[in-house]
């Protein structure tokens, strides 16, 4: 996967021309690490489109991963429109629990067996054990958000053990929602991903993690995110 | 927004899901099906000529249908409700002139948080057979209830 996309440079528009920044500077994915499809209840983009909608816009996305509300998508296999398009496209899951939404990334059969994905009642302490035992990752997703972020809740309930990782750039946060992420990120010294939380095509790459390793597969993703080797983006108003 | 439950969820869908809970008979007029189509721009002939050999209502004509009640007696309400949306599946023609049967269940209940609070969906469904009992349509209908806080 070629962070150029074999495209002549007087196509590339502002947004490639900080992708190309990026990869001067050492950066060899860009991954948008929340995103949902029509396969998720509120989701109105169906993957073809994000594909499209990527390449029409030139957005320096080199792929995105489907976080489906409540649910692993076990159906869909999008390794054709992979191709197509020259984009990583991965599948993981969106959680509910009682510290808020939780991604989960690396999630197998034996995972989907250990808890009920379709709960919203889910305890936060039972996922990260269940992802720990079955080699997946959790990482709470926008926590600055009222009543479905983490950090509105660590007040009440403490601050939950096993969280390495937290969602600190949301294409869909309000206000001030994303710099409560960074600011209790920074202080609990947790290490932050950036996704968009599109539900429409239009806002795909909002936000994004770049990884100085190569990304093809979930296990590519599990291990970068364990090692630690990425670093939030936030596009906002460029894509 | 403190510790959430669902079991009340689970209690519903036990008690709620897939038991028809009404039943009701369309009559499907040619001039209602064509003005439908026609609002809804549709060019095709069949939709807009009656003497057109495969004359039908457009495929979403069914979702403007509705049956004598939108939930069962006794089901809870978990808060205020607002239309979350239809969807319409279609498996053969539904003909102008006819007189369709509609059978309603509930075929989802289902919860979800956001920033308001937990949100309860119910997914009613409409079955829609013809004279000869042939499962022509099915029509659902969400409602969402934000819970009251």
């Amino acid at each position: 996967m070629s962070l150029a996309h074999r495209r002549p440079l007087w196509q590339f528009c502002p947004a490639h021309c900080i992708q190309l920044f990026l990869h001067f500077v050492g950066v060899l994915v860009l991954l948008d690490l929340h995103t949902h499809s029509i396969k998720s209840d509120d989701g109105r983009a169906k993957v073809e489109n994000y594909c499209q909608w990527i390449r029409s816009k030139n957005l320096p996305l080199d792929g995105f991963v489907l976080t489906e509300h409540r649910q692993f998508d076990n159906e869909s296999d999008y390794s054709a429109l992979a191709e197509k398009f020259d984009l990583c496209i991965l599948k993981a899951s969106e959680v509910e629990t009682e510290y808020g939404h939780v991604l989960v990334y690396g999630v197998t059969p034996a995972l989907q067996e250990a808890f009920d994905f379709a709960s919203i009642a889910l305890p936060l302490a039972k996922v990260i054990e269940a992802c720990n035992a079955h080699g997946a990752v959790a990482v709470p997703c926008h926590p600055g958000r009222p009543r479905v972020g983490m950090f509105a809740h660590t007040d009440e309930l403490g601050v939950p053990e096993g969280v390495n990782i937290v969602e600190i750039y949301n294409g869909g946060s309000r206000d001030q929602e994303d710099q409560i992420a960074i600011d209790n990120a920074t202080r609990l010294n947790y290490q932050g991903v950036g996704g968009s939380d599109s539900h429409i095509v239009s806002h795909v790459g909002r936000c994004a993690t770049r990884f100085d390793d190569q990304i093809e597969s979930m296990d590519d993703l599990v291990a970068a995110l364990k090692a630690g080797k990425f670093e939030a983006v936030s596009l906002k108003g460029t894509v | 927004m403190g510790m959430i439950v669902d079991q009340d969820i689970a209690e519903a869908r036990d008690q709620f899901l897939n038991q028809d809970f009404d039943e009701k008979t369309f009559v499907i007029p040619a001039e209602k099906t064509i003005e439908y189509a026609r609002l809804c721009g549709e060019t095709a002939a069949r939709f807009l000529d009656p003497a057109h050999p495969d004359f039908q209502a457009p495929p979403t004509f069914v979702a403007s249908l509705s049956g004598s009640r939108a939930l069962p007696e006794n089901f809870p309400r978990f808060g205020l409700g607002m239309d979350a949306g239809k969807g319409v599946e279609c498996f053969l023609p539904v003909r102008p002139g006819t007189t369709i049967t509609g059978r309603t269940h509930l075929h989802d209940i289902y919860s979800k948080t956001g920033r308001s609070g937990r949100m309860v969906f119910a997914v009613s469904r409409i079955e829609f057979f013809d004279a000869a009992g042939q499962h022509l349509a099915n029509a659902d209908s969400r409602v969402v209830m934000r819970e009251k806080s």
